[in-house]
């Protein structure tokens, strides 16, 4: 892998100018792009769909966990598709995903605080 | 690592040359995107743990497609005396949003945030497939498809004037709200409007992309890298908008 990252689009080492090298682009179609619009298009509709669900049917913290999920599947989508980080080094994903991880333990922190103000 | 470091130009670097393997420009989008996830979930949790903090309204249900005219008067004022909405209840954001352009009076709840939603993320794809034009080195696709992202992104806004306008109509502002908790009409101008000068930006930075790529920039440049770059920041306010649809609106 770092051979060929360091090889990579540079054809004499005097050319290398660290801050605007650019990798070689390399475009992985369209077809994977119009697959994940029809799955983001698919996941909002379902989620039009259990909104308009009786309470009786489906109660809401059910239907508040689905969304959350959904949500998260389309972040899914939208971050490794369209923003293309799959395709990216495992550095590059690492370091961006997990200071995100810190969220989920700000959400839950909050949350909890919100509680307590509630029963104060 | 493979290269030796011989030159002073690669010295420059000092730790081995691009070890992400994307160039300096996008890296730091990415650092950048990744600070304004914090702030915007900073922002909506904020909103979770105030909303968490406040009581619920009573459930109170309108069928979809009802004449509120006809069957409430003056809605607002019937729901305030009814006791649904209160100063201190946490409003039902389907009793809120309930609004259709030509469909006046008539319940539409999530209908056009649906639209706005739908419009977004094909703004989205028509993004990616001027960067994916961009990769393939073809400037007349590039120009196209920005130009379809930029429409996407002026019809949202356009959207979001024309929802703001009607929640103001209805005497909600920073400090007062109708429906229920002002904390609600606070957090919804804060939120969403962060996020609407977040998507005018992406309009302005696409715009500029466009005018350059006219300009044959990037063929010169000889690589559609800013493309790719302004791209990230474009699905980044997709994004957000997933996450503001679905804790607004939804929940």
């Amino acid at each position: 892998m770092a051979e060929k990252m360091t090889t990579q689009n540079i054809q004499d080492e005097n050319d290398f100018i660290p801050e605007t090298w650019v990798p070689k682009a390399e475009s992985h179609g369209t077809k994977d792009i119009w697959q994940k619009f029809w799955i983001l298009l698919g996941l909002t509709l379902i989620d039009i769909i259990i909104y308009f669900f009786p309470e009786s049917v489906l109660a809401m913290p059910i239907k508040a966990a689905l969304f959350i999920v959904f949500g998260i599947a389309k972040a899914y989508y939208i971050v490794g598709t369209f923003m293309h980080l799959k395709h990216e080094r495992v550095d590059l994903i690492m370091s961006i995903l997990l200071p995100i991880f810190f969220i989920i333990f700000f959400i839950i922190w909050m949350l909890q605080e919100g509680n307590a103000w509630f029963s104060a | 690592m493979a290269q030796v470091v011989t030159t002073s130009k690669l010295e420059k670097w000092g730790g081995g040359n691009s070890p992400f393997r994307v160039s300096w420009g996008k890296l730091m989008m990415w650092i950048f995107l990744l600070s304004d996830a914090f702030t915007f979930s900073a922002l909506l949790i904020a909103y979770g743990a105030l909303r968490f903090s406040s009581v619920a309204a009573p459930v109170f249900k309108i069928p979809f497609g009802t004449d509120l005219h006809h069957k409430f008067g003056h809605f607002i004022e019937t729901m305030q005396h009814k006791g649904i909405f209160t100063p201190n209840t946490w409003p039902a954001p389907d009793l809120v949003f309930n609004h259709l352009p030509f469909a006046h009076g008539i319940h539409l709840p999530l209908i056009f945030v649906s639209i706005m939603t739908f419009i977004l993320i094909f703004s989205s794809v028509t993004m990616v497939l001027a960067v994916e034009a961009g990769q393939r080195m073809q400037k007349s696709e590039v120009s196209k498809y920005m130009l379809m992202t930029i429409v996407g992104g002026f019809a949202f806004l356009g959207c979001q004037a024309w929802e703001w306008t009607q929640f103001i109509t209805e005497g909600a502002s920073l400090t007062s709200n109708p429906f229920g908790v002002p904390d609600f009409a606070a957090f919804f101008f804060v939120v969403t409007g962060f996020h609407g000068f977040h998507v005018f930006s992406g309009v302005v930075l696409n715009i500029i992309i466009y005018l350059m790529n006219l300009r044959s920039a990037f063929d010169k440049r000889g690589h559609y890298e800013m493309v790719e770059k302004v791209g990230l920041y474009w699905h980044f306010v997709d994004l957000v908008w997933v996450f503001v649809f679905t804790f607004f609106y939804l929940i």
